[in-house]
């Protein structure tokens, strides 16, 4: 296999999950809750996936080589991401908390919860002191004849499942923001929630409901990560991506497709990088590096593309109905 | 008139705030297809008056019947329901959509794709908005996106959105104050046809000429009572403007005349341009001497404001030339400005007079911490802070519940602006600039700083007074400068003009 197909595999499999985790906080952040939690909230979902997944591998609640707890492991996420959105939620709308603080108070939290649990779940239930929760590694897939067009091909070889799945929902998500009556209500809850709220719909329903799907976006994402890159959940997940995918969603300019190309660009200067290392026949201590290419790529790209960038106008406003 | 042509009538209304009573036993009625104006000056309660139409705010007392029928308006929804709809000072608009989004948003037709999933299908809003626009000569490109387009067009969208609505009672609450006077032409034609369509309209606007042009019947509200309801084809607009401001009872003050001396400050032909190069003052001219308090009258939004931010260094001046005992501060800094003696009561205390999370004692030294006893070797000196503040508590009548140490958001609004008087009288400025000093004060705080206005000119400065309220004017004023459109129209000694011919330069009704 040569190396720009290895380029284009691992970049894909890398830019969808980091996709679907930025949709989530284009929700968030069109309704006009800032979203610091995606980090949290993969790291959450993740945790709920693969708990399940492990759990029904390891009690046998399922035929041996079965899928199906690979399949409702994605759904477990979705609900667990969820689940711990409800927190941001509830602070910034309810509470209407400072919105920054609330998104870094979940991610702090998110890391010491679940840590906290896996290690005490591993004993108590499984009967074994770890860390971590195994999984499966998930099927890749390659569709014969697509795969052999020179260089595009390789999108259609050694793809996971997922990276099907998220664009799927890729569909969906856009058709939900633009094309119903929900995501028209929920981009004017962004730019101007009195006229929302002037216009008869409830500000803090549609808000609320924005982050409720952020976070089952990136726990799915979350999810991904943990099935491809690490084979297990441990801290491990915590490795950035929830703010890479911010950045990508800045640079995307908070619309769905320009968010997609960003993710696609990290996505491949990060596989890219990884191979230059390897052609390189570089240290593996210096390997580490290539880990920074998205995040320089991501400093350099928003310094040089902010002016044209327009954040929602009612970003990070605490809704006051009394206020005029 | 036969009574089933009144359409909304509202019986003996009271709405009470902290303070302030903004309507007092008001009791109208409002005819089917006419155009009613409320006129009166800022704060005379014709907002409130119509918030609580529109379901913005619960009377105290009283009742509304619409159509006849006494009905309870909780909420804007209902209103809405009821047929009643407004276009706010503040437009409504989602800025990053288009016009038919705006005009749908909350009832969007939605249609099946596949006969499953529901989708918005802007197709046929498309064309009844094209309709009602066709119909009323309200020009809009249904799939123009807000931010693109001027006021005026936003207007008409708000006005679109009330017919696609099918309201009745239209209220329009100032809709000219930020048009251009061809735009308010076009807007006044507008109201005419949807009046000549059966429409009720409510007009909410101090400018007496437009009532003048379009409206049948107008009431004028003055400090929250209702003063009178006329028919503008039978009354002058003389009348009306000396029913709107009033004659109230001006407060006793002792003043003596006063002894003007050297000029302080000497404004040339200063025009001001706003951020959108709208120029919000137009050559404009005076003079004020040691000794004398100049005070500016005019309707909000004249100019006075921004002429007074650009004397005080808050704003850059467009041309003209502003002297300061002859020497040339047109383009000087702000701290140079002070330090040669300039000393401002801004419009807004809250957020230009005062930093309101930090305490009484760093507001009232926050012109002067940077130097001595304040600031040495640039360490601040609490102590310098604490006892500088309690002396000005006591001097200045301060009321506030932990001493110089008291957080300054939690001090009455009174008692914030006596700080900032303290702090800015104690500069010992030449010049004293007041804008709109006494608004939303009671009645001890209002007399307190007019009589300490007078006490400053009795020791020799310059004062600059800018104030909506023509009774202050009237009150303390030795020289009165009427300001009309960005224009200083009139300017004479105050013991030579009456509070009506006042009143007649500030509307434009009267030309010197």
């Amino acid at each position: 296999m040569s190396g720009v197909n290895t380029i284009i595999i691992d970049g894909l499999a890398l830019a969808l999950p980091l996709l679907i985790i930025a949709i989530g906080g284009i929700f968030s952040e069109r309704s006009g809750i800032i979203n610091l939690a995606l980090e949290g909230l993969l790291g959450f979902g993740a945790f709920c996936g693969a708990l399940f997944a492990y759990a029904s591998v390891t009690l046998h609640w399922f035929s041996p080589h079965s899928m199906i707890p690979l399949y409702l492991s994605f759904l477990v996420a979705a609900l667990g991401g969820s689940l711990f959105a409800v927190i941001h939620g509830l602070l910034c709308v309810k509470f209407r908390a400072n919105q920054v603080i609330s998104g870094v108070v979940i991610n702090i939290l998110s890391v010491a919860v679940t840590g906290f649990l896996t290690s005490q779940i591993n004993v108590s239930v499984f009967g074994g002191p770890s860390s971590k929760f195994d999984l499966m590694t998930a099927p890749r897939l390659t569709i014969p004849l697509l795969s052999r067009i020179p260089v595009i091909g390789a999108i259609f070889t050694r793809f996971y499942a997922f990276e099907v799945m998220i664009l799927v929902l890729l569909a969906i998500f856009w058709f939900i923001l633009y094309r119903t009556r929900f995501g028209i209500h929920l981009r004017a809850a962004g730019d101007n929630p009195q006229a929302l709220d002037a216009a008869g719909v409830g500000v803090a329903r549609v808000r609320f409901t924005a982050v409720l799907i952020s976070g089952a976006l990136a726990g799915i994402g979350g999810m991904c990560f943990a099935y491809s890159i690490l084979s297990n959940f441990s801290a491990a997940i915590y490795m950035g991506y929830g703010y890479l995918a911010i950045a990508a969603l800045i640079f995307g300019n908070w619309k769905i497709m320009p968010t997609f190309a960003a993710c696609l660009l990290f996505g491949l200067a990060q596989s890219g990088a990884n191979q230059l290392i390897l052609w390189l026949k570089m240290d593996s201590s210096v390997g580490d590096l290539a880990m920074i290419v998205p995040y320089a790529l991501t400093l350099i790209l928003l310094a040089f593309f902010s002016k044209h960038n327009r954040a929602p106008r009612a970003l990070g406003e605490i809704y006051d109905k009394s206020k005029r | 008139m036969p009574d089933t042509d009144v359409i909304v009538e509202m019986r003996h209304i009271t709405k009470r705030f902290p303070g302030i009573v903004a309507n007092d036993d008001i009791s109208l009625q409002i005819r089917q297809g006419e155009i009613f104006a409320f006129a009166g000056e800022n704060g005379a309660g014709k907002s409130t008056l119509m918030s609580i139409l529109f379901g913005m705010y619960q009377p105290d007392e009283g009742e509304i019947l619409i159509r006849g029928r006494q009905v309870d308006i909780s909420s804007p929804n209902e209103a809405v329901a009821l047929g009643i709809s407004m276009v706010h000072q503040h437009f409504k608009l989602v800025h990053n959509y288009t016009v038919a989004e705006n005009i749908v948003l909350g009832i969007e037709p939605a249609t099946r794709l596949l006969g499953l999933i529901p989708y918005v299908n802007m197709r046929p809003v498309n064309k009844v908005i094209r309709e009602l626009s066709e119909r009323y000569g309200l020009e809009v490109d249904p799939s123009a996106v807000i931010e693109d387009l001027p006021v005026s067009t936003q207007q008409r969208v708000e006005i679109l959105k009330m017919l696609y609505r099918e309201a009745e009672i239209l209220i329009f609450d100032e809709p000219t104050a930020m048009l251009t006077p061809q735009e308010i032409t076009y807007l006044l034609d507008i109201i005419r046809k949807l009046r000549d369509d059966g429409k009720t309209i409510i007009l909410i606007t101090h400018k007496l000429e437009e009532i003048k042009q379009v409206a049948d019947r107008c009431a004028i509200l003055n400090h929250g009572k209702l003063i009178a309801t006329m028919d503008v084809a039978t009354s002058s607009t003389r009348d009306m403007a000396s029913k709107m401001v009033g004659r109230e009872v001006i407060f006793e003050i002792d003043k003596e005349l006063a002894r003007p001396g050297e000029v302080v400050l000497d404004v040339q032909g200063l025009t001001i341009e706003n951020e959108h190069h709208v120029d919000v003052t137009q050559d404009v001219s005076f003079k004020i001497h040691a000794g004398e308090i100049f005070a500016i009258a005019g309707v909000a939004g004249s100019g006075q404001v921004e002429l007074a931010d650009a004397i005080a260094g808050l704003s850059a001046v467009k041309t003209g030339k502003i002297l300061l005992e002859d020497c040339d501060i047109t383009h000087t800094l702000v701290r140079p400005r002070t330090l040669k003696g300039i000393s401002y009561i801004p419009e807004d205390r809250q957020d230009v007079g005062l930093i309101l999370d930090f305490l009484l004692e760093d507001n009232l030294a926050s012109k002067a911490y940077f130097r001595a006893p304040f600031s040495r070797r640039s360490i601040l000196q609490r102590n310098a802070f604490d006892s500088y503040a309690d002396d000005l508590i006591r001097r200045y009548d301060i009321r506030c519940s932990s001493g110089a140490l008291t957080m300054t958001r939690s001090m009455s609004g009174g008692n914030q602006q006596k700080a900032i008087v303290a702090r800015e009288v104690e500069q010992d400025a030449q010049l004293m600039i007041f804008v709109q000093p006494t608004r939303g004060l009671d009645i001890g705080a209002i007399l307190s700083i007019r009589r300490r206005m007078i006490e400053e000119r009795d020791k020799g400065r310059a004062i600059l007074l800018v104030s909506l309220e023509l009774d202050e004017i009237m009150a303390v004023a030795d020289t009165i400068g009427v300001m009309f459109a960005g224009r200083m129209i009139k300017i004479a000694p105050a013991d030579q003009m009456t509070l009506d011919e006042v009143g007649e330069y500030m509307m434009g009704v009267k030309q010197s």
